[in-house]
């Protein structure tokens, strides 16, 4: 699926809570330009069940949120333009 | 007369109420102290005795607040 | 690339968290200069708050020293700061909160001769003097350099506040012509202030002043907002530049600054 998504840039939010991983999502959605694709890793639970709706308020736009084999969640997201 | 002042309707007995009366009423005893606003444009305080007020006017008095620092 | 350390990062995560501030708003932040007119009641939660928002050059001017008839409200000044430097104090104050920040204290009067020098160096200007003389020269020299200033006032249980942007927005002469007669008008140390009634004013100033760097929300421009604190109403008025104001109108009487007004400073000179 999807298999053509260039992502511009990752961040392993591995263990980071609530609210400092969207502070560091936002932080690296402001380095990439209007429409490119960042990868984040969040926490099952809290992190997973806040950050993508707080990224949509802002709109972004989530294109995928897949788990992961440990339980955690890759987010694909769509900076706004 | 109904008029609005600082938000607040009035009624006013006279007739022909003028501006510095209308302030008068409402403690304000030295003209000085405030800027005056009839419906949207400041009046000259020079004025005020001469401006009369018709039903339905709109008065702001502006207070000088010059505390801050000592 | 954002160079924010993660202790910033920490710092002001819940600015950053914010739709309308954001890591830009942030990053803005720390290259603005925001100059304060009084260390006193309106300038101590300006100059607090100022400095915890991480705005990257606070001014401070005072000539003033801390007494203890100010401690009731002038939150940026301790009981042990009594008899200090009003700016000193301040400075230290604002420094303890957050080592980011330049903090530049000037101990010294803002007079006709010495305010365009001072302000020239700063984005936005935070007026919270006491009296009325400098309250117009404020105004009057921000209208003539350009400087986007709030205006704050405060008495007893109430205050009153406006932002200008000069060119753009109504100014304090635009409302009010001249200062009012000497002593027609008390003063807070005459008439007395409920003191959080100035963490209240200083605050909103503040929050216009970090508005206007962010360029978030709508600022207090064309509206003077008045509140009355023992009954918690608050009023907007809408105000309009004036075409006859004699400093920012279409021809402007007052083209120099003076003295001649500031009986308050030629007595300190």
């Amino acid at each position: 699926m999807n298999s053509e998504v260039i992502i511009n840039a990752r961040k392993d939010l591995h263990g980071v809570s609530c609210p400092m991983n969207m502070v560091y999502t936002k932080v690296a959605l402001a380095e990439l330009g209007p429409g490119q694709i960042l990868e984040v890793i969040l926490d099952d639970g809290p992190p997973i069940n806040n950050v993508p709706g707080s990224l949509k308020r802002e709109g972004h736009e989530i294109l995928r949120q897949q788990q992961c084999e440990d339980g955690s969640w890759a987010l694909l997201i769509r900076k706004s333009d | 007369m109904e008029i609005t002042v600082n938000g607040v309707a009035q009624s006013i007995a006279a007739a022909e109420p003028d501006l510095l009366s209308v302030l008068k009423s409402n403690k304000i005893e030295d003209p000085q102290m405030v800027a005056v606003q009839l419906n949207g444009q400041f009046v000259e305080s020079s004025q005020y005795a001469a401006t009369i007020l018709s039903e339905g006017d709109v008065v702001e008095f502006l207070y000088f607040m010059g505390g801050g620092s000592r | 690339m954002i160079d924010f350390t993660t202790e910033q990062l920490n710092r002001y995560s819940r600015h950053i968290l914010l739709k309308d501030v954001g890591v830009e708003g942030q990053v803005k932040l720390g290259r603005a200069r925001v100059l304060v007119v009084g260390a006193g009641g309106l300038g101590s939660p300006a100059a607090l708050y100022l400095a915890a928002a991480g705005v990257g050059t606070i001014g401070i001017v005072d000539n003033d020293q801390v007494d203890i008839s100010n401690l009731q409200r002038q939150i940026v000044h301790g009981t042990k700061d009594i008899g200090r430097s009003k700016v000193e104090s301040a400075a230290e104050a604002m420094r303890a909160i957050n080592p980011d920040v330049e903090v530049r204290p000037l101990a010294t009067m803002l007079c006709a001769d010495n305010i365009m020098e001072i302000i020239k160096d700063y984005d936005f200007i935070l007026d919270g003097c006491d009296n009325f003389p400098t309250k117009f020269l404020v105004n009057d020299a921000c209208v003539m350099a350009g400087i986007p200033f709030s205006h704050g006032g405060i008495l007893r249980f109430d205050g009153q506040t406006m932002t200008v942007i000069p060119g753009e927005s109504a100014c304090y002469r635009c409302v009010f012509r001249q200062p009012p007669p000497p002593d027609s008008v008390p003063t807070c140390s005459q008439a007395g202030v409920l003191g959080a009634i100035a963490g209240m004013l200083g605050t909103i100033q503040t929050a216009e002043a970090l508005k206007y760097i962010t360029g978030a929300g709508r600022l207090l421009t064309d509206t003077l907002l008045s509140f009355d604190a023992s009954n918690m109403d608050f009023r907007k008025v809408a105000l309009r530049r004036q075409d006859d104001c004699p400093v920012c109108g279409a021809r402007p009487t007052i083209t120099e600054l003076t003295d001649a007004e500031q009986t308050v400073c030629a007595l300190k000179k």
